[in-house]
């Protein structure tokens, strides 16, 4: 066990300085911070707003709408993609493998570390979310505090979902990144494939598309014309397709003949 | 008595995946405390040899025994007790020297004094926040060694090390290499493809070219072979009537172009000859003693294999 806690040590302190680590913090706070310009913007309507009983459910949908869709799948994409390639860049394969650390060890702590940043960005979200709510209540006068109760059992339930539902992008990049050492392989991939989804979203057998979890989940919990209704359980789906990507990922790197 | 070999190799073979044959029956000894210098050109294949002693490429065919231990069963205990260099450095060159040190440091679960007690050693004590992408070569290749050096390992495995250093920094790298040894009695392979840039360093030599095993043995060894190659020139207004009568005292004479050719002989039967040809009325302008350097020996080794 104290392998393995020392090997993600190491493993997070190697992501210090990257531009993986600066996606996680930008990309956390990039809708919340368009949401509070907008509001300051429009900020005559914002006493009505805050004073209505759905303002928490509202700004949750609002913030999610551009991170369902397009920023989580992306920033899934890239931030796995950097981190992955470390050590292919930086050509440190051939010392990570002469460590006496097994691959197996390896392999988990490195993919350890990329989820844990996944839930730091879904903390830094959420409580973005919130400064989004809180900063034009405490900048514009005459706009109240919101009455409406958080509806926090949603909202972490929410979270789980979303955060579920890109585990197959992180599993896939994750496998790809470790193979390939041509980063333009795995970013490529990726991109192809979430444009694929979006482009396919209306298609009836769209859920097999690994990469559209995300934009399903935050299209099943809207009411009226962009309301989804998926023939599946696509939560299911998203952990399958992690399951099996990460086996495939596992024994992959496992029977590589050539370690650095 | 039987030599206790830290690293021993038995018919190694290794071919590339498009068939191309890299390695052919590579039987290595590496005594234990010995300074062993891999010399061959570039492409012979001691990166191969070297990356399947560390398990950085698959065993195809024969084995590896490290400390006694075979690498395929004791991967981690072995490994453990192994620094190494491959080729190039390999660094993270977003982080500082001392994160680089940390990352490592980690791994091997060492003493995280044994950064600054390394950092000291390779002359990289002051390098502060200076990210490693800004370090220039010389200072990336000590780097890569302090980190060889971080867990204290009893054998250091180092491809081709002194390259990007300069000649300050080669004496340097030597002097270090040589306390490791003397002092603490770690066994040293060090990879080079000039002769003349470990013969003041190294205990022992095998030479590799085409994948091939040339030569095995210590540098004694390999200074018996230069004085076996020794020749003495002598230079005759008349080379073939000074042929005839070098060949009466039973010696092995060639003309070559302007001069003849002989074994290295004593300084008596030199002047015998010298006082023979002259009293038949040859003219010798010169007699001289050619001595084969080592890294003359070494590149007719190669060129052999050619």
């Amino acid at each position: 066990m104290q392998t393995f806690i020392n090997c993600f040590k190491s493993e997070w302190l190697k992501k210090r300085h990257t531009l993986a680590a600066w996606i996680v913090i930008c990309g956390a706070f990039f809708t919340p911070l368009i949401i509070i310009i907008a509001r300051l913007v429009h900020h005559t309507t914002l006493a009505t707003l805050y004073a209505s009983k759905g303002f928490w459910l509202q700004l949750w949908r609002s913030s999610w709408e551009s991170m369902a869709v397009f920023l989580l799948p992306v920033g899934v994409v890239l931030a796995t993609s950097l981190l992955t390639q470390i050590e292919f860049k930086n050509n440190t394969w051939k010392q990570v493998h002469t460590t006496p650390i097994p691959l197996s060890i390896i392999f988990c702590s490195k993919l350890l570390v990329i989820i844990v940043m996944l839930m730091q960005f879904f903390i830094l979200f959420n409580f973005a979310i919130y400064v989004s709510a809180i900063l034009p209540y405490l900048l514009v006068s005459g706009v109240p505090y919101p009455t409406a109760p958080i509806p926090y059992t949603l909202f972490i339930k929410e979270n789980g979902l979303y955060f579920l539902d890109c585990m197959p992008i992180l599993a896939l990049q994750y496998l790809l990144g470790l193979q390939f050492k041509n980063f333009l392989v795995s970013i490529g991939a990726g991109f192809l494939i979430w444009i694929a989804a979006v482009a396919a979203i209306s298609w009836k057998y769209c859920y097999y598309i690994p990469y559209c979890y995300s934009i399903f989940n935050f299209l099943s919990g809207q009411k009226g014309g962009r309301s989804f209704v998926s023939p599946i359980n696509f939560h299911y789906m998203a952990v399958g397709y992690t399951i099996v990507f990460t086996i495939v990922s596992y024994i992959l790197y496992i029977k590589k003949k050539e370690k650095g | 008595m039987m030599h206790q070999y830290c690293v021993q190799t038995q018919h190694l073979h290794h071919a590339f995946s498009n068939g191309e044959k890299a390695l052919s029956n590579i039987n290595l000894h590496v005594p234990q405390g010995s300074i062993y210098g891999f010399l061959g050109p570039n492409g012979a294949g001691k990166t191969t040899t070297l990356k399947l002693v560390l398990g950085l490429l698959q065993i195809q065919q024969g084995s590896i025994t490290i400390f006694q231990q075979s690498v395929q069963s004791q991967r981690r205990a072995i490994l453990q007790q192994i620094g190494s260099l491959i080729e190039s450095p390999s660094l993270y060159g977003h982080l500082s020297a001392v994160e680089n040190l940390q990352v490592m440091q980690l791994l091997y679960q060492c003493k995280p004094q044994r950064i600054q007690d390394v950092l000291q050693l390779v002359g990289l004590p002051n390098t502060g926040k200076k990210k490693v992408h800004q370090f220039s070569l010389g200072m990336k290749q000590r780097l890569s060694i302090a980190i060889a050096l971080l867990h204290q390992p009893k054998l250091l495995i180092l491809d081709e090390p002194t390259n990007g250093l300069d000649p300050n920094g080669i004496i340097d790298m030597r002097e270090l290499l040589k306390k490791l040894n003397h002092v603490l009695g770690v066994t040293i392979i060090i990879s080079s493809h000039l002769l003349s840039e470990i013969e003041k360093l190294v205990t022992h030599v095998g030479v590799i070219n085409k994948g091939q095993m040339l030569f095995e043995g210590t540098l004694e060894q390999l200074e018996q072979r230069q004085q076996q190659d020794a020749s003495t020139s002598i230079y005759t207004n008349n080379q073939i009537d000074a042929l005839r009568i070098i060949r009466d005292f039973n010696v092995d004479a060639l003309i070559e172009k302007e001069h003849i050719i002989i074994p290295t002989v004593c300084n008596e039967k030199i002047a015998n000859i010298n006082r023979q040809l002259v009293s038949n009325g040859i003219e010798v302008f010169q007699i001289i003693s050619v001595k084969n350097d080592l890294e003359t020996i070494f590149i007719n080794m190669i060129n052999a294999t050619v």
